[in-house]
């Protein structure tokens, strides 16, 4: 009984990471919805067979949000709002880290480095580090994003949330007699 | 009644019958498809329907209300709405029309088949 009820559960929870861009009271009033219906299908035709007529969680979360949206490509804000959230989360992690590298080699090469040392930071992406070392304790600055990066950041935005399907497009014209 | 629709035409007249199954009297999502089952549409998913009751009242066709059910979670109710009363009519007379105009091209008799075939 506990594992049909899980089972309805992980399809409900699969449901709801997929609808998203709804609206959230309508996310979960569906949620709700799907929920108390499988329910009551399980107990007329048992789980397995009402979780095979309501089918998979991916191709109803799409008519789910066909029925909001309109039929058509669309774009996906929860995709936008994460990859604006994550990518500098990951790029930030993956220039620490190699600036980190760049000021344990030169403590590697003298623990009792002590000036100044300017890296060019990763090509492209970020301004050049400038190390003050004392008796090898570091301190810096620099290592701002350049404008290159931050379009990188803006294009995975736009990627990721497919956001160029916000254009307006344009109808077909129609062909008079 | 056990025979499949054309999945292509079912979609094209669902929402004509749920209006029509509303519009006898008001329904919660499984007791829809269970009358659309008895109906002889064995062959719908809940997977359809669901999503077609939602669009459906998000066009302002179908207004819902919750009722507390003893054997589980509330039950959203579906009822129509005058422009939902609306829409039925004007689908009826439509799908009438065209099923008129269909069975006149069916009616039609064939010539007999060439010995070849």
């Amino acid at each position: 009984m506990w594992f049909d009820r899980l089972r309805i559960e992980r399809l409900v929870w699969s449901l709801d990471q997929q609808i998203y861009d709804l609206p959230r009271a309508q996310r979960i009033a569906v949620r709700r919805e799907v929920r108390a219906n499988l329910l009551e299908a399980a107990q007329d035709v048992g789980t397995t067979e009402a979780l095979r007529r309501v089918g998979s969680s991916r191709r109803l979360a799409e008519q789910y949000l066909a029925a909001e949206f309109g039929d058509g490509p669309r774009p996906s804000w929860i995709g936008a709002i994460y990859a604006a959230g994550l990518a500098p989360l990951l790029l930030n992690f993956f220039l620490s880290e190699a600036a980190n590298a760049y000021r344990n080699a030169v403590t590697a090469a003298d623990p009792h480095a002590t000036g100044t040392y300017v890296w060019s930071g990763v090509s492209g992406l970020q301004s050049a580090i400038t190390y003050t070392f004392t008796d090898g304790a570091a301190s810096s600055h620099g290592g701002a994003w350049t404008p290159l990066t931050y379009v990188l950041w803006l294009l995975v935005i736009v990627g990721t949330g497919r956001l160029w399907r916000l254009r307006p497009r344009r109808r077909p014209a129609v062909a008079t007699a | 009644m056990t025979e499949t629709h054309d999945p292509q035409l079912l979609k094209g007249v669902l929402s004509l019958l749920l209006l029509h199954l509303l519009a006898e009297h008001e329904s919660y999502g499984y007791e829809v498809v269970q009358r659309l089952q008895a109906a002889g549409f064995a062959d719908v998913l809940e997977g359809s329907v669901y999503p077609a009751l939602t669009r459906l009242q998000r066009e302002g066709r179908l207004e819902t209300r919750l009722v507390p059910s003893s054997s589980g979670p509330a039950r959203k109710y579906y009822r129509l709405t005058p422009a939902g009363h609306q829409a039925l009519a004007q689908g009826t007379d439509s799908w009438a029309r065209h099923t008129a105009a269909v069975d006149v091209v069916l009616s039609r008799p064939l010539p007999p088949a060439s010995k070849g075939n």
